[in-house]
């Protein structure tokens, strides 16, 4: 049975697709069979944290309209043997995806044997979103510990209520996980970030993660690797616990706290 | 001369989308074109008292009928007090087969609004401008066991007829969240979860939130000066009374914020003593003795 699971926030910029493309090989780690499907139909860049956009020949439009097959588009990871890129198309228009195309892809995808499939959503609320989003069976929500990032969620979760197929259907809702990511423990001491018990407090989603702000980040995503691949880094770390939390392992929350630099070590420049 | 479009670009030169129209619903208790002329008359004088307005013929509280409806006596009546008849509603099957042999066609109305058995014709949906916001799904009698539906989604629930002339209380359950709007039309709502910013609560008569209320209530939509707005935790980006609203710019008043506070209509004009603005909304921190 595959679980799907999508990636979304609303806002852009918030690290939608770091989160989709470290959660992906953190589970293919993990020795699932993953796939992970880039839904910014225009503006795809899922194929570049992957550090695959020399290899795309087809794309999940190419696929939804008979152009391709699915084992055309997918591309294997360079770092994990589970895992599968699948890109968006940069020429088409975001009305290319229907429905009926989506499911299909996401039916075939299962009859392959994917455990796990990731559905990194654009920004916004428009087609690609609500389509990354149709199918899900859980959802993490991206959230930068700031007001604009946590309104956004908080629409986004409204209509995952309403769109997805798990709320039309009237069963069990989609399982909602609340990522924070480019968390700062010293900004939030010093009062300039919301801390992620007061997004929590808002959003009302119980936490999967928190992912400190950090450079690293912004050499991994140009170098095209996956965040979770860069050893000894709190990013890679947290992204680490997320999975384990995800995967129902007890993991306390890491780096969130902020701890003064001593007497010592402000003199001395430790 | 004529300009012909579709060749110009690739403009769809039909197009469908659901709507929904403000049309009256005309409870008759009679058909018989002189009692129907004298009531008319009564109500309305002479000549063309409406506006062009649409309307359908609520036929579910007629008592005697004569053999031969006139109809078009009756639509030239109604027309000539400046209404559009549409067709006919909630007739029994007689009535219905007789009206449309005369062109006038059965129509379903989405929640049944029959004047209640006494006085004149009712809209059939509010215009209150209020009310325009609130999606047609919405428009209907809430149940108590309808769901929060965001303006994204149809409801689906069926309303329930004897709901509408005693409508419940209606109670969610689930935090409301930005973009999110939920009506209790003629009645009370209950929320017993946040409700965000961005969000909005409506009811014609009480809002009660026991959670924090950080998005917009409007209580007594439909002019109802006695409601009140109850919550837990006040951090409303507004709040209003009946049409009359406040906002929150620089933020809810410090003595009042994030505490349990009611909100009303004052008799008297009430003048903030820091900004020195007068308001007929009157925010009290609510004591529990």
């Amino acid at each position: 049975m595959t679980r799907i699971i999508v990636v979304t926030s609303g806002k852009g910029g918030v690290g939608k697709t770091t989160t989709s493309a470290s959660f992906a090989s953190g589970l293919a780690m993990r020795g699932f069979k993953t796939a992970v499907i880039d839904f910014d139909v225009g503006l795809r860049n899922l194929d570049l944290i992957m550090g695959c956009e020399r290899r795309v020949v087809y794309d999940l439009v190419n696929v939804i309209s008979g152009e391709a097959t699915l084992n055309q588009a997918l591309i294997k990871d360079k770092h994990c043997e589970n895992l599968f890129v699948l890109p968006a198309s940069q020429t088409r228009d975001k009305d290319a995806l229907t429905e009926e195309g989506v499911e299909k892809v996401l039916k075939d995808l299962e009859h392959m044997g994917f455990e796990y499939v990731i559905c990194d959503s654009p920004a916004g609320i428009e087609r690609g979103a609500v389509m990354a989003l149709t199918f899900a069976d859980e959802a993490i929500i991206v959230t930068n510990p700031e007001v604009s990032s946590v309104r956004d969620s908080d629409r986004i979760l409204g209509i995952l209520q309403a769109k997805s197929k798990r709320a039309q259907a009237g069963g069990e809702p989609v399982k909602e996980h609340l990522l924070v990511t480019r968390y700062s423990p010293k900004r939030v001491e010093d009062g300039e970030m919301l801390s992620y018990k007061d997004v929590q407090e808002i959003l009302r989603v119980p936490i999967i993660g928190v992912i400190p702000e950090s450079e690293s980040v912004l050499h991994a995503s140009n170098q095209g690797t996956p965040a979770i691949h860069i050893e000894q880094s709190e990013v890679a770390e947290a992204y680490k616990d997320v999975i384990a939390r995800f995967l129902g392992e007890d993991a306390p929350l890491r780096f969130v706290s902020y701890e003064k630099p001593g007497l010592f070590k402000r003199l001395f420049g430790g | 001369m004529t300009h012909d479009i579709a060749k110009d670009s690739d403009i769809a030169l039909i197009e469908f989308k659901g709507t929904t129209l403000p049309v009256l619903a005309i409870t008759l208790r009679s058909l018989d074109p002189k009692e129907l002329t004298s009531a008319g008359s009564t109500l309305f004088g002479e000549g063309a008292f409406f506006d062009d307005d649409l309307a359908v013929l609520d036929l579910s509280q007629v008592i005697t009928w004569p053999e031969q409806v006139e109809w078009s006596l009756i639509i030239q009546l109604l027309t000539s007090h400046g209404l559009k008849v549409l067709g006919i509603t909630r007739a029994n099957s007689t009535l219905t087969a007789s009206a449309a042999a005369s062109g006038l066609p059965s129509l379903a109305l989405s929640a049944g609004r029959s004047a209640k058995p006494a006085p004149a014709p009712k809209k059939a949906i509010a215009t209150d401008p209020a009310l325009d916001k609130i999606p047609a799904s919405l428009r209907k009698a809430p149940a108590p066991d309808v769901a929060p539906v965001s303006p994204d989604t149809p409801e689906k629930a069926e309303p329930d007829e004897t709901l509408l002339d005693n409508p419940g209380t209606l109670v969610i359950d689930r935090p409301l969240r930005s973009g999110q709007q939920v009506y209790a039309r003629g009645g009370d709502l209950v929320i017993l979860a946040a409700v965000n910013p961005g969000a909005e609560v409506i009811a014609d008569g009480n809002i009660h939130v026991y959670a924090p209320l950080r998005g917009r209530a409007l209580a007594g939509a439909r002019g109802n000066a006695q409601a009140r707005i109850l919550t837990t935790v006040f951090a409303a980006e507004l709040v209003s009374i009946a049409g009359i609203y406040r906002t929150f710019e620089e933020g809810v008043p410090a003595k009042l914020a994030n505490q349990p506070v009611q909100v009303r209509l004052a008799q008297e004009p009430v003048v903030s003593p820091s900004t020195g603005q007068k308001s007929r909304l009157e925010i009290n921190i609510l004591r529990v003795d």
